[in-house]
């Protein structure tokens, strides 16, 4: 895809945000919406200049941000490994697959009330949440990655003198990371939706927090720009950080996707 | 560059789908001296493949040995390169670290791979595209890679499974000659697998016949190189040496 081209996607993803934008003034007004209902788009402006003056924004940004990249990190370094092993070992694969798809529907909120009684309120019991977002999913992935490498291209290594850790670094590896890119592109979704839930419920910081304090007080207007901070936090990360990686991988390498 | 011996091969599956066992190898004894270039020719079923997977190491014989030089196989190794039907290159490699793949697990240097891996593409015809990735090259032109691949770790046996299979007529009777003006500059010692009789008669010095897992016969090919299709199409050697091996191939 060409400049202009990304342009046109661009604005084509765009043009029914704006015209959201443009309907909202025009629908509060027209039904005189209380604010403790829903709040005027001026106000949730104001809330959020507030917010960036005072510096609390960036405070709950950062600190959801975080955990998020720790959780993740985590979770890709632990799986990875895990799913190249299964992937090489039928017997390891096929008795932990099941185990692995089951745990990775379950994957995100549900953690919440046991990592709370593990960890205690905060870094510890959010930071975990993601990582189970985003660990079995990973490891399915590779697993599957792995297992999907055809095995004349394993063979073609090895009768090219590849052993055992080299077969790891130059087949395994790369042959699964299509695979690998979808399966963590897949888990943050999870990871960020069960970010928000967890900072409900199990801390004083982080943007699910802000927005569920301002609860308290009817701030509406808080409670939107939160929404819509969270919203295009993630389209931002999906957008530009994760989708062209797999892009990247899948296009330029012509390899299908299993996942 | 070293001989191949094969001695007393064998290999029985087991088939877990019709709960039989199936002889697919039956005591099986070939020699392929140090440079020549044989082919095995025999019909769907025959235990070509499943020879040629044992002598590369990828599964292990029922009982027999197999002997590269003075050294039984255990195994696959760079000593005997691969090419294979299914190209079996890496997506995610250009080209040139495709062929470059080999002398990097020898421990070769990046500069020094890079200058063998251009030499062999240039031996195959392919010196420019060699930043670009197999997908975006034809069937003809990868499996070009996949043989300059095998050629640039300098095995000492060449194994190739109907390599020229999924390539269309026009470009298979290209690679054919390719093929023998390769083997003739660098004289290695060759394995092909084929159920294309002209293709066998074409390229070998010897073709050897199999049936349900056994060797029927051995046809010496002494036809003169360099070989080219539009002289031997003509050719009454050519014409009476192909006969000669189909009858073979359709007795068997
Ligand atoms: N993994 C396997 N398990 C069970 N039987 C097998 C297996 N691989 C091959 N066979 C059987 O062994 C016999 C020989 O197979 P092989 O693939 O060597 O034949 P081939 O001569 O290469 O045939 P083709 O020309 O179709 O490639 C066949 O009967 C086949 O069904
Ligand atoms: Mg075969």
């Amino acid at each position: 895809m060409g400049w202009t081209g990304r342009i046109l996607a661009g604005a084509k993803f765009l043009a029914p945000l704006a015209v959201l934008l443009v309907l909202w003034p025009i629908l509060i007004r027209a039904f005189n919406v209380n604010p403790q209902i829903f709040p005027d788009i001026t106000a949730v402006a104001r809330a959020g200049l507030e917010s960036i003056r005072d510096g609390s924004l960036f405070a709950h940004m950062g600190a959801s941000l975080a955990r998020v990249a720790v959780g993740t990190v985590l979770a890709i370094l632990v799986a990875v490994p895990l799913g190249v092993l299964m992937g090489v070992s039928p017997g390891v694969s096929a008795f932990l697959t099941p185990l692995l798809r089951f745990f990775s529907v379950l994957a995100g909120i549900a953690w919440i009330p046991i990592a709370t009684l593990w960890f205690g309120y905060g870094f510890g019991a959010i930071t975990f949440v993601i990582f189970n977002a985003v660990f079995f999913i990973v490891a399915y992935n590779t697993l599957l990655g792995v297992s999907t490498i055809p095995m004349q291209v394993r063979n073609a290594a090895a009768s090219l003198g590849a052993g055992r850790w080299t077969m790891l670094a130059e087949v395994l590896l790369p042959g699964a990371l299509p695979n690998i890119v979808t399966g963590v592109r897949t888990g943050l979704g999870f990871a960020w939706r069960g970010l928000i839930a967890a900072e409900i419920i199990a801390t004083n910081i982080g943007l699910g927090y802000m927005i569920f304090v301002a609860r308290d007080f009817y701030r509406t207007e808080v409670i939107v720009f939160g929404m819509i901070v969270i919203g295009a936090l993630w389209l931002l990360i999906d957008r530009l950080l994760l989708a062209p990686v797999e892009r990247a991988t899948i296009e330029r390498w012509g390899m299908v996707r299993s996942a | 560059m070293k001989s191949l011996a094969i001695r007393n091969l064998s290999k029985t599956y087991f088939d877990a789908y019709a709960g039989a066992h199936v002889d697919a190898v039956r005591d099986v004894s070939l020699e392929v001296p140090e440079g020549e270039f044989v082919s095995i020719v025999g019909p769907s079923g025959c235990g070509k493949t499943t020879i040629l997977n044992m002598v590369a190491g990828f599964i292990a014989p029922s009982s027999g040995e197999i002997l590269v030089g003075d050294h039984a196989v255990a195994g696959p190794g760079p000593d005997r390169g691969v090419v294979f039907q299914s190209f079996a290159l890496f997506p995610w490699k250009t080209v040139l670290e495709n062929v470059a793949f080999g002398p990097k697990m020898r421990g070769v240097g990046k500069p020094e791979r890079e200058r063998i891996a251009r030499e062999f593409l240039s031996l195959a015809g392919l010196s420019h595209a060699a930043e670009r990735y197999p997908n975006e090259l034809s069937g003809g032109m990868q499996q070009r890679v996949g043989v300059a691949r095998a050629l640039a770790n300098e095995p000492d046996v060449l194994l190739m499974d109907e390599p020229f299979a999924s390539v269309d007529a026009q470009t298979r009777m290209t690679l054919q000659e390719e093929l023998t003006r390769i083997w003739q500059e660098r004289r290695s010692t060759v394995l092909f697998i084929t159920h294309d009789v002209p293709e066998a008669v074409f390229l070998a010095n010897r073709v050897v016949v199999l049936s349900k897992g056994r060797v029927l016969e051995e046809v010496d090919i002494p036809l003169p190189r360099p070989r080219r299709w539009d002289a031997l199409v003509e050719s009454d050697d050519f014409k009476a040496l192909a006969n000669q091996v189909l009858q073979l191939v359709r007795s068997a």
